[in-house]
């Protein structure tokens, strides 16, 4: 095979030219993959998000009535680009509009639903009546029984609403029409699962508290909400 | 001679002389009359200017998009009211942007044609099964840009229809995700969602569509376009010509001594 080649490339040349080939080309290619796909780094490998991991304020639950779900607008901080956590809290730097983006959750009380479709007891507690502070046995009566949903629909994630007919509601979404009974669960249409539900707590003042972060795995699937 | 006469004949000369200088450095000319005096079928001749309208699409949704670009602002605070202002208060801006959107829906009107009149007439049979391939890989581009064009505007349409998308891609098994992150530049959509779609919008796939849009119409020049007249009067002339060779050759075997069978042993 040497004989073939009019001027034989040693074994040392390969290696250089491989080795020199390997170093140009990683210097080359890294910087501008890197750069481009820097969201899939930090979300899928390092696991950050764009929205802090703190508890966000959505309201009073007292002001969540029986067999009806309450809307609540949450504006979770996005950190993206150039609305980054600098500017966000130096607003008279930099005003800009897209630092937040505000957010709909729907809470409702657990209601029983019975077969027919109708609605069957509230577990509304009594004492939430009131407002005000709430105890410690209280605060976890009412994080037992209530239902905190992200309004995104679980099908491709257009925001649902809730629509009442003939006396009954159902969560409706505009996009495909997929259906959700009070409690967030499945009733019809395109949706694989049930509203995603969000990590939430109630607190001594009476107020309930999101994170940025849905009940998704296992028999729930993989899907998250995406949309904030 | 009359002055005008002289004068005519001189300009005659000098654009002779120009387009003598530009084919014999470019070969445009030639190039021109090819692209000009297409010799296709008569009937149904007008169905070989698909290919051509869904240029003339592409070409208008590069003018229309780089005057669109004067006034559009690529943030999540200022794309809608830019737009606003493009749709209200600058010149003809109404029908600069109605054009970019129509063009953009007739565009893909005129590719779905083009491919069912390429794909009925069987236009994609050898030698022009790349073309074929080519052609698929700009229908996807022309996809894609229509979707990722969708949420620049950033209105409340725009914005639920690219979060569909996205949703329906992230259905993916295993690349979904990545990939629904890509485009949204991190995990929620948001500045960062509007910043890639611009890019991608933009810049790449306009820059992807170019040397696609060239290797389409160079393997079409290389071919000629399927069905027409010369193309069957060739390959019908092929024909005859070899059934006549064969008939001859059989003649020859039938009636020619071999001078030569007795040593070769053939009957």
């Amino acid at each position: 095979m040497a004989e073939l080649q009019k001027d034989p490339m040693t074994r040392g040349d390969f290696l250089g030219f491989g080795v020199l080939g390997a170093v140009v080309g990683a210097i080359l290619t890294i910087p501008p993959v890197a750069f481009v796909l820097s969201p899939i780094i930090k979300t899928d490998v390092l696991g950050q998000s764009n929205v802090p991991d703190d508890w966000f304020e959505v309201g009073p639950v007292s002001e969540v009535p029986e067999g009806e779900p309450k809307n609540f607008v949450v504006e979770f901080p996005v950190n993206q680009i150039y609305s980054d956590e600098e500017i966000r809290t130096n607003p008279e730097h930099v005003q800009t509009g897209g630092e937040v983006i505000p957010n709909a959750i729907w809470v409702s009380w657990q209601t029983e639903v019975l077969p027919d479709g109708s609605v069957g007891q509230s577990r509304r507690p009594a004492f939430i009546d009131g407002g005000g502070s709430l105890t410690e046995e209280q605060i976890r009566e009412v994080e037992q029984n209530l239902n905190v949903l992200s309004s995104s629909c679980a099908h491709l994630g257009c925001p649902v609403r809730w629509l009442v007919r003939e006396g009954e509601g159902l969560f409706l979404c505009p996009c495909h029409g997929g259906l959700y009974d009070i409690n967030g669960g499945y009733v019809g249409g395109p949706p694989p699962r049930g509203m995603y539900h969000y990590k939430y707590e109630v607190r001594e003042d009476g107020n309930i508290y999101v994170k940025h972060e849905f009940d998704v795995g296992g028999d729930k699937g993989p899907q998250q909400p995406y949309v904030v | 001679m009359s002055a005008i006469g002289r004068i005519r004949s001189q300009a005659l000369d000098a654009g002779k002389f120009v387009t003598d200088w530009m084919e014999h450095r470019t070969g445009i000319v030639t190039m021109t009359e090819h692209f000009l005096y297409e010799p296709v079928p008569k009937r149904g001749a007008w169905i070989y200017t698909l290919g051509s309208a869904t240029l003339f699409c592409i070409a208008l949704q590069f003018l229309t998009g780089i005057l669109l670009l004067f006034y559009y602002v690529p943030t999540t605070d200022h794309a809608w009211n830019s737009i606003y202002y493009i749709m209200n208060d600058a010149y003809f801006g109404t029908l600069i942007r109605g054009i970019h959107y129509w063009s953009a829906n007739f565009l893909l009107a005129m590719i779905g044609l083009h491919m069912t009149q390429v794909f009925f007439s069987g236009g994609y049979k050898a030698p022009r099964e790349l073309n074929w391939v080519v052609g698929v890989i700009l229908l996807l581009l022309v996809i894609v840009l229509a979707f990722t064009g969708y949420l620049l505007r950033w209105d409340q349409d725009g914005f639920w229809a690219s979060v569909v998308g996205m949703k329906i891609g992230s259905y993916s098994p295993f690349v979904g995700g990545p990939t629904i992150h890509f485009l949204m530049g991190g995990d929620t959509i948001g500045p960062a969602t509007l910043s890639r779609f611009f890019a991608i919008h933009v810049w790449l796939l306009p820059a992807a569509l170019a040397p696609f849009i060239g290797l389409h119409l160079y393997l079409l020049r290389r071919h000629g376009v399927f069905g027409s007249e010369f193309e069957y009067t060739e390959r019908l002339a092929k024909l005859h010509e070899r059934q006549r060779l064969e008939e001859f050759q059989r003649h020859e075997r039938d009636h020619e001594e071999d001078p030569y069978e007795d040593r070769n042993g053939r009957e």
